[in-house]
């Protein structure tokens, strides 16, 4: 009995510093309550979660970033305990962007400002249930417009890449997790400017995984690189940078170099595209997501009009969403986003 | 005991195929599965998809290994993946190239490969280490024992991965001596499939040709016996988990050159795929019973059904449910196997 009691002070003291940190604010402080959907994304916890952090310091405001581990019940959760400590502001990334209404909900009985971003509400008229949430994010059809606007341009000025000289385009495509709102666009987007401008595609293979990881990057390179139309593959679509850097590894293990193109512009996408082993990234622009989301929660916190002050500019389409351009990076540009 | 005997005798013809059937269950799957592969598939006998499921199979197969050290002794390990990763994160971390431009240690020299290698194992066996000895100590199952430390072990990478010099990004632009080492080749051998060859031949003799593989089996079979016939058990196990540790770092050290990135994610979901390739290879859950063979077979089972689905360019959710069905029949036939036995 005292051995268990030992073993639960002990546990209290090693919590104790994140209680006693907890304690110590300002009371007229702002409050922000966020989190990411999943600390293991590989973007939101590499770029946006940092900026997030470094930005809200800039701001002079206390954000609490927690992580949903990918499961939108935990999320719901999490809000609760937000509402409960009496946060100023709300700034959530969705788990399930199908499940927006929820969350608005919650944060209109609150009555505490709301700021959703980088994973859109699906649910049409979602936002017209609180006049207090806002949107901050990406038009997920522009980075697939972009990748393939990228991918057009170089297809027509590399006659050689036609490889069996078809006119017609054989590629295979990285998609990443089915019905992620993203993964979708991108998929649909990308091919759709090479169709647009009259060019004919032909799909070879599309591998779908759920955690847009590398390893399955890597693995199904592999497999398609030796199957039956693996000679024919004269371009590899990624829908995120993590697939891209698995297929890159696959092709080099097996001594090909096929044009590949990734989205997100991670670290080691500029460094594959500085050796030459990729052909282009699209810049997801974490880093102006996160001001934008917090620019616009500081003012909602205040019950200023959410953009004053800044630069942003809501959408006058009714989405009341604010809009982050994505960026096409390839050798001619990457150095800039270093 | 005459009756048994007797009755053996009359019905070994209907029993002579039913037992080659069920003794041998996994190579007939196996076999099949090829089968349907190759009449759909011809090329997929070739030696590029031979090697590449070789090398596919590898660090599986090695993983695979340390869990089924775990499961002899009746025992289980969701740590695996996390502590996979782990190792992946820390190699990647230290063998990065000089000229690279996010490096986790900016000023960290080029290091002799076997440096970051042995500080993964020393890591990840310590960790595992742990488990052994809260199984052991605590007689906490390890079921529980590992859930705990797949969790922990999750914020402790996490916390590593995000202290590097750029934030919480992928590391990748790996040393080319590191991808070198792991991806190259040695005579036109994947030396991935080296290193996998090497662990199966000391994991054999260690099963086979040890104490440590005595007293493996033996607490597995029946910890309580095996305790009156003077094997230190609390040992045993601490010492098949630090071992399965080890494993564990070396296949994470290899995984992240293999696959070229690494990040907190890496290893996600690895125990399952190592688990079920060793309940599928006969590695059972009861305890006591494993064959290195056995290991072998279930992993490169699942790889040729993943690979060859993606090389048919099937639908990737068919997968999961050949996947599960095998897993659940594989361990039937199993039962039926060892019932007879005893």
């Amino acid at each position: 009995m005292t051995k268990r009691i030992v073993l639960i002070l002990l546990a209290a003291a090693m919590m104790a510093p994140a209680l006693f940190a907890g304690g110590r604010q300002e009371s007229d402080q702002i409050r922000i309550g966020a989190n990411i959907y999943s600390f293991a994304d590989n973007f939101m916890n590499g770029v946006m979660k940092p900026e997030l952090e470094r930005y809200a310091q800039v701001r002079g405001v206390r954000i609490d970033i927690v992580d949903s581990e990918g499961q939108q019940a935990r999320l719901n959760d999490q809000i609760d305990v937000f509402i409960t400590r009496g946060v100023d502001v709300l700034v959530i990334n969705l788990v399930d962007p199908a499940a927006a209404r929820n969350v608005i909900e919650k944060a209109k009985q609150a009555n505490i400002p709301l700021i959703l971003f980088n994973k859109e509400a699906t649910e049409a008229g979602v936002m017209d249930l609180y006049d207090k949430v806002w949107y901050v994010g990406t038009d997920s059809a522009e980075s697939g417009i972009i990748q393939g606007q990228m991918m057009v341009e170089d297809w027509l000025a590399n006659p050689e890449w036609d490889k069996n000289g078809d006119g017609i385009l054989q590629y295979v495509m990285l998609k990443g997790e089915p019905g992620h709102p993203d993964a979708e666009a991108r998929t649909l987007h990308s091919v759709k400017a090479f169709t647009d401008r009259g060019i004919q595609v032909q799909q070879l293979a599309l591998e779908a995984d759920p955690f847009w990881s590398t390893q399955h990057g890597a693995d199904s390179m592999a497999a398609w690189l030796t199957s039956q139309f693996g000679d024919q593959i004269e371009m590899v679509i990624a829908n995120n940078d993590g697939m891209a850097f698995g297929a890159i590894t696959a092709m080099k293990a097996a001594g090909v170099s096929i044009p590949i193109y990734g989205v997100d512009a991670l670290d080691q996408a500029l460094t594959h595209i500085a050796d030459g082993e990729m052909n282009g990234t699209v810049l997801n622009d974490g880093v102006n997501q996160a001001r934008a989301s917090l620019d616009l929660a500081i003012n909602a916190a205040r019950g200023n009009p959410v953009t004053q002050g800044t630069d942003w500019v809501l959408e006058q389409d009714g989405s009341k969403a604010v809009r982050v351009p994505y960026v096409p990076v390839t050798i001619d540009n990457y150095q800039s986003f270093r | 005991m005459k009756t048994p005997v007797l009755s053996k005798l009359l019905t070994v013809r209907s029993q002579n195929w039913k037992d080659f059937l069920i003794n041998n269950g996994i190579y007939i799957v196996i076999a099949l599965i090829i089968g349907i592969i190759v009449i759909h598939e011809p090329r997929f006998i070739s030696i590029p998809v031979f090697r590449n499921i070789l090398t596919q199979s590898s660090v599986r197969l090695i993983l695979a290994f340390g869990v089924a050290g775990i499961i002899i002794l009746q025992g289980t390990d969701l740590s695996l993946g996390r502590l996979v990763g782990f190792a992946a994160v820390i190699s990647g971390s230290m063998l990065q190239r000089a000229d690279y431009a996010s490096r986790f240690y900016p000023d960290l020299p080029a290091l002799p490969l076997i440096v970051p290698l042995i500080i993964a194992c020393i890591v990840i066996g310590f960790l595992s280490g742990i488990n052994g000895w809260v199984v052991a100590k605590f007689k906490i199952h390890p079921f529980l024992a590992t859930l705990g430390m797949m969790i922990t072990a999750y914020g402790i990478l996490s916390i590593y991965f995000a202290s590097g010099a750029p934030g919480p990004q992928p590391i990748g632009g790996f040393d080319t001596r590191y991808t070198q080492a792991v991806v190259g080749t040695f005579l036109g051998i994947p030396k991935l499939v080296i290193y996998a060859a090497m662990t199966s031949v000391v994991v054999w003799i260690l099963w086979n040709k040890t104490t440590f593989g005595k007293n493996l089996f033996a607490v597995g079979g029946n910890p309580e016996a095996a305790e009156v016939s003077g094997v230190n058990v609390t040992r045993t196990v601490i010492m098949v988990y630090v071992f399965a540790g080890i494993l564990y770092g070396i296949g994470g050290f290899l995984e992240a050159a293999r696959i070229g990135s690494a990040n907190n994610g890496t290893g996600f979901g690895y125990e399952l795929d190592a688990i079920a390739a060793c309940v599928v290879g006969g590695i059972s859950f009861s305890g006591g019973i494993g064959k290195v063979s056995g290991a072998i077979a279930g992993v490169f089972m699942f790889t040729i059904i993943s690979y060859g689905m993606t090389f048919m360019g099937l639908d990737q959710y068919y997968q999961y449910i050949i996947k599960g069905v095998i897993i659940v029949v594989a361990v039937a036939l199993d039962n039926k196997k060892y019932l007879k036995k005893t």
